[in-house]
């Protein structure tokens, strides 16, 4: 039953990337592409238009957008998860899961190219590999993790709220600029900076900035703390899922 | 060769079934089935009968395990109870090969099986080389053809099948109603909703009438459908749904 549900889940993810490449004339170009134009916008805002203070700007937005939109992306494409596929639950009897699932996985390889391509670009400008990159692993596992965590909760509720989508892309919008991916949180007086680091995606964004830029071994102690509330909301998450999924097939269609 | 009295693998007794009506804050909930029992013996053909609204169709997805009851007891034993549907998770930009396999993991197959199965898919499915096109270049009827190839590899315990399909031309409708004949000749147990008696007489053991969402009558086809066309259709127009 389990290895079904994997080569379910494999091969839907296989069959997402594929639809999409085929719905545009650049196909898989646009995994590249669009992420690129969108760091050129916010580099133009911030670094020409507002002249950020912060030093090595362009490797701080790049990094701190790169493990943004991995979590966006997994959000908003997760939100409609289980919504979009409301005839398919009405016919077969699967474990509703499985649908974020795909979604995180398509997303996640989406987000290893662009990392790949991170990667070259770092080096070419100044930051080369170094020894902290092994705990790369462990950041991103835990980045993994909460990024389903947040994408099971909104993929359970919206078939009952379906309205909750218009809201979910504003409070993305939001949670970015209070993330410290465009710009630094270090302006902050420190009594507000210990509220925003309560958020997981600071602590994430900034191990991954101290790797990849100086060399820096994470925090431990607050990566582990972003793991197990990671762990937590996951199971809250498939936990949401399982209980509402005789509610969905009861909605009106 | 009447089927052995055993344990009824699915039975149901005074289910009952609401739905929300619509997707507002207190929405008022109705009841698409109000009260039904019936029990299913391994080995069964059952026909279900029953005017338009009569909750036949949410009857079987109650069997199919994707409804659960609101009310009364749903017993199971450890059977697969599927649905027979008809392209099930198609995504248009993919081959008709890709569908298949997606299709046929989504119904609950292993990729191995399924790809052993292809060839017989193609075969059945009629398409040729169209079975390596994306399938957004089918016509409806080629789609159906793909969709009941794929659903017909699928072996359940239990086959749930809403209406008879009316697949593609004439004669894969002939054929596609010979596969499914071949399917319940061979012992696969069988619920089976119609509108049509004639349909129910050839196929079906044993007959089940639901009318407003209760069994009105469980038993020998013949005497249900008597049953059934004695009764008044009076109602049947304020039903609805």
């Amino acid at each position: 039953m389990r290895l079904h549900l994997i080569e379910l889940t494999l091969f839907s993810t296989y069959a997402e990337l594929r639809a999409e490449r085929a719905r545009s004339y650049l196909g898989l170009l646009w995994w590249v592409i669009e992420p690129a134009m969108n760091m050129g916008v916010y580099y133009l805002v911030f670094a020409v238009i507002f002249k950020a203070p912060e030093p090595n700007f362009l490797a701080f937005l790049l990094i701190g957008l790169t493990l943004w939109q991995w979590f966006k992306s997994c959000i908003s494409h997760g939100s409609y998860s289980i919504w979009q596929q409301m005839p398919l639950i009405r016919q077969v009897k699967l474990p509703l899961q499985v649908f974020p699932n795909v979604q995180i996985l398509a997303d996640t390889v989406k987000f290893l190219c662009i990392l790949a391509l991170l990667l070259v670009v770092l080096w070419c400008s100044g930051y080369p590999p170094n020894i902290t990159y092994f705990a790369l692993l462990p950041v991103l596992l835990v980045e993994l993790i909460f990024v389903a965590a947040a994408s099971y909760i909104v993929a359970a509720i919206v078939p009952l709220v379906p309205d909750l989508r218009f809201i979910i892309e504003q409070v993305l919008q939001v949670l970015m600029f209070l993330s410290g991916i465009v710009f630094s949180l270090d302006g902050l007086p420190p009594g507000l900076r210990a509220w925003f680091e309560l958020n997981p995606i600071v602590e994430l964004v900034d191990a991954g900035r101290g790797i990849l830029m100086r060399a820096q071994w994470p925090n431990w102690a607050s990566l582990g703390r972003v793991a197990l509330i990671s762990l937590a909301l996951y199971a809250l998450g498939s936990f949401l899922i399982t209980r509402l999924t005789p509610r969905y097939v009861k909605l009106p269609s | 060769m009447s089927a052995p009295i055993i344990e009824p693998i699915i039975d149901l007794q005074n289910v009952g079934v609401a739905f929300n009506a619509q997707l507002r804050v207190g929405s008022p909930r109705f009841w698409a089935l109000e009260d039904v029992s019936l029990s299913l013996q391994r080995g069964d053909r059952l026909g279900v009968v029953g005017r338009n609204g009569s909750g036949k169709s949410t009857l079987l997805r109650t069997l199919a395990g994707i409804i659960l009851p609101d009310r009364g007891r749903l017993t199971r034993a450890s059977v697969s109870c599927q649905l027979l549907s008809l392209a099930v998770g198609f995504m248009p930009h993919l081959s008709g090969r890709d569908n298949a396999i997606l299709s046929g993991l989504m119904l609950g197959l292993r990729r191995r099986e399924i790809e052993q199965r292809l060839p017989a898919i193609l075969d059945f499915s009629e398409l040729g080389d169209f079975f390596e096109q994306p399938i957004s270049s089918y016509s409806t009827g080629m789609q159906m053809r793909l969709g009941f190839s794929v659903a017909i590899q699928v072996e359940p315990d239990v086959l749930l099948i809403d209406e008879i399909l009316s697949v593609g031309d004439a004669e894969f409708q002939q054929k596609s109603s010979d596969a499914l004949r071949a399917r319940i000749d061979n012992g696969q147990t069988v619920v089976f909703v119609s509108h049509g008696d004639a349909q129910v007489q050839q196929i079906c053991n044993r007959a089940v009438w639901i009318e407003h969402g209760r069994s009105m009558m469980q038993g020998p086809v013949d005497s249900v459908l008597t049953a059934y066309h004695a009764a008044a259709p009076v109602a049947a127009g304020a039903v609805g749904v």
